[in-house]
């Protein structure tokens, strides 16, 4: 029985739901494209992250590739804007791929390292190469995309646009984590060994996680760029890869409305905060430090403790939104490890 | 002659890196916790010297005193915080050592202003060497033969003393020590001290060369993440090699390349890691 949060066409209808309130509760159309625009990079993230238990710090890249590869194509070559959101998606993939395949040549903490080390690496071809990037200033003057003629040059406007490509790759990427593909990916973040053992190709499922990843990543970082009319060298550096990543903890992991909420908490919580404080970014700081401590399911967590009080349900079986990634087993017996837990999850895996 | 000036600062450089990758190394290798407040730990050593000398106290004293004192603040946090997530995956280790650096820098930014400063080398060795037509400051020097030392003094505490006997007999297996009696949260406590106290060193002793400011620290924690990926985690040998073979690269770069000097750092890690996946010293 998958849980009633859990099922496809919920997460659908509650994104639709997200998509559908926000204009009626904003004001900046800016901000809400861009929470749309986030919670996309952020579910991509979360099929690395939560779904085949792959931290990488390299989100970024993927991310400030698909806005110079918008701001080049619309800029320089003059390519309709559709044309450059298809090309990001492939190019998005492709460089994924590499640095997935690279990087998953190494596990646990060594591949996160790795995957900080080509951040930085594509931070600063980016940074070296400033006739193609524009360096610090970034590329200026991106065109918002032409839709039947007409520029979509309010914020609204552009909103409804990002919006039905959200729920399109949104699907897409349900659709996904639903398939056996996607079903592989848990079995390999729940026991890699194993899965290996079994017969699947562990590697190639690691790759082409990337890749999708990567895809979709570059989609957001594309519309990023047109939305806000430049594609800065901020949007491949390791802050970038860090946010994406803090959004989808802060939302709650293999679970893809919960990233959109992670995005839009984050968003939202940084644009009111940062108004009144300069130095808000402690109180972040303080914030990871806490959900480490009592949130570890994010957000979601805290609404399916929610809808199990209110439905007098069995409250969720709690277990750690992901499995230790290099922790040997004599290290520190974790409370996930215990037999309950292992039972709290499979039917998650069954289904 | 310029490619001798960069190769000894790049020596100087790379004696720094080693000393913020060996303590990145240590804490990973006896807790499994991969510290990505490393980099907030120098960042404090470099701000409390230049605090130490700004008060007026003599190099000598707030160069190590800012090291003690970032020791002491990091025994806190280990018994304080970082105890309680130990059990936790390492998504979450992270995710709290980053909150962590997050709160040391703003706390710097609140405290020190945005802008940063200089500190000026100790007056001893404020002058520069004259060897013919070599000019070299005194300073880096020191650095050099100091940081030189200081390597020797921990790679015989690590290897020839008990404590360091202790400290790799834990990185091997944890419950086995415990099993023979040894405190290992008062042990652990104690490397994640030291490990820190190393980084907030590496910060207090980079102050005079490159001044003090509040980002200092992400750079530092990219860099000491690139040593221990070239040298091979948990390798003392590789944390020196690759630390001088960054820093050196890093110098020689400055002269020929500068705007691509960080950039082929980054490439020469990926071509490495291509070419031997377990970094120069990797174990198995």
């Amino acid at each position: 029985m998958v849980p009633l949060l859990d099922r496809p066409l919920v997460q659908f209808g509650l994104a639709l739901a997200a998509v559908l309130v926000l204009p009626l509760v904003m004001r900046s159309g800016t901000l809400a494209s861009e929470i749309l625009i986030y919670g996309l990079a952020v579910a991509a993230c979360n099929l690395l992250l939560g779904y085949t238990g792959l931290l990488s710090f390299g989100q970024g890249i993927f991310f400030g590739l698909g806005s110079y590869v918008a701001g080049l194509g619309l800029v320089r070559a003059g390519l309709p804007a559709p044309v450059m959101l298809l090309l990001s998606l492939a190019l998005g993939a492709l460089v994924a791929a590499a640095v997935g395949w690279v990087s998953i040549r190494r596990q646990g903490v060594y591949f996160v390292m790795l995957t900080l080390a080509f951040s930085q690496m594509f931070y600063f071809l980016a940074y070296t190469f400033s006739g193609l990037t524009g360096g610090d200033n970034g590329l200026l003057d991106i065109p918002r995309p032409r839709l039947a003629g007409t520029v979509l040059a309010d914020p609204w406007t552009y909103y409804a646009f990002v919006a039905v490509l959200f729920l399109g790759l949104f699907a897409a990427l349900q659709r996904v984590a639903l398939s056996t593909f996607g079903r592989t990916l848990l079995a390999i973040r729940d026991n890699e060994g194993r899965a290996g053992a079994i017969g699947y190709p562990v590697r190639a499922f690691k790759v082409a996680a990337f890749a999708i990843s990567g895809a979709v990543t570059a989609f957001a970082g594309a519309l990023h760029a047109m939305l806000i009319g430049v594609a800065p060298l901020s949007n491949i550096d390791y802050h970038t890869s860090e946010t994406l990543l803090i959004m989808t903890i802060i939302g709650g992991s293999a679970n893809l409305f919960a990233s959109l909420l992670g995005a839009g908490a984050y968003l939202l919580a940084a644009d009111a905060l940062s108004a009144i404080w300069p130095r808000w970014l402690l109180l972040l700081g303080l914030l990871l430090i806490v959900i480490t401590l009592f949130l570890q399911r994010g957000l979601w967590g805290l609404i399916e403790h929610a809808v199990a009080l209110v439905t007098r349900a069995p409250p969720v079986d709690d277990p750690a939104p992901d499995r230790p990634v290099v922790t040997a087993p004599e290290v520190a017996p974790a409370p996930e490890a215990l037999p309950g837990a292992e039972t709290g999850r499979a039917p998650e895996v069954a289904r | 002659m310029t490619y001798l000036f960069q190769i000894l600062n790049g020596l100087g450089l790379g004696m720094l890196y080693f000393l913020l990758a060996v303590g990145l190394s240590i804490i990973f290798g006896l807790l499994q916790f991969v510290n990505f407040a490393h980099g907030a730990f120098y960042l404090l050593g470099a701000y409390l010297a230049y605090e130490g000398v700004e008060r007026g106290l003599s190099f000598w004293v707030a160069m190590p005193l800012a090291a003690l004192v970032v020791a002491g603040l990091a025994a806190l946090t280990e018994r304080l915080l970082l105890r309680r997530v130990y059990q936790l995956p390492h998504t979450f280790h992270i995710l709290v050592t980053v909150g962590l650096a997050l709160v040391v820098q703003e706390l710097v930014i609140i405290v020190w202003g945005p802008l940063g400063g200089n500190v000026a080398p100790p007056e001893e060795l404020s002058g520069v060497l004259i060897l013919g037509d070599f000019v070299y400051p005194e300073y880096r020097l020191f650095v050099i033969g100091f940081t030189a030392l200081l390597a020797a003094g921990l790679w015989w505490l690590l290897d020839r003393t008990r404590l360091g006997a202790i400290v790799r007999a834990g990185s091997e297996s944890p419950a086995n020590m415990a099993l023979l009696g040894y405190d290992t949260l008062r042990i652990n406590t104690a490397v994640f001290a030291l490990g820190a106290g190393l980084a907030g060193l590496a910060g207090a002793l980079a102050a005079p060369i490159r001044g003090v400011e509040p980002f200092m620290g992400v750079e530092a924690l990219g860099i000491a993440f690139v040593v221990v990926v070239i040298g091979g985690m948990g390798s003392y040998a590789g944390a020196l090699a690759a630390g001088l073979l960054v820093g050196i690269a890093q110098s020689l770069m400055a002269t020929l390349w500068p705007e691509g000097a960080r950039l082929v750092i980054y490439l020469g890690m990926a071509g490495i890691i291509m070419a031997m996946p377990r970094g120069l010293f990797g174990r198995a």
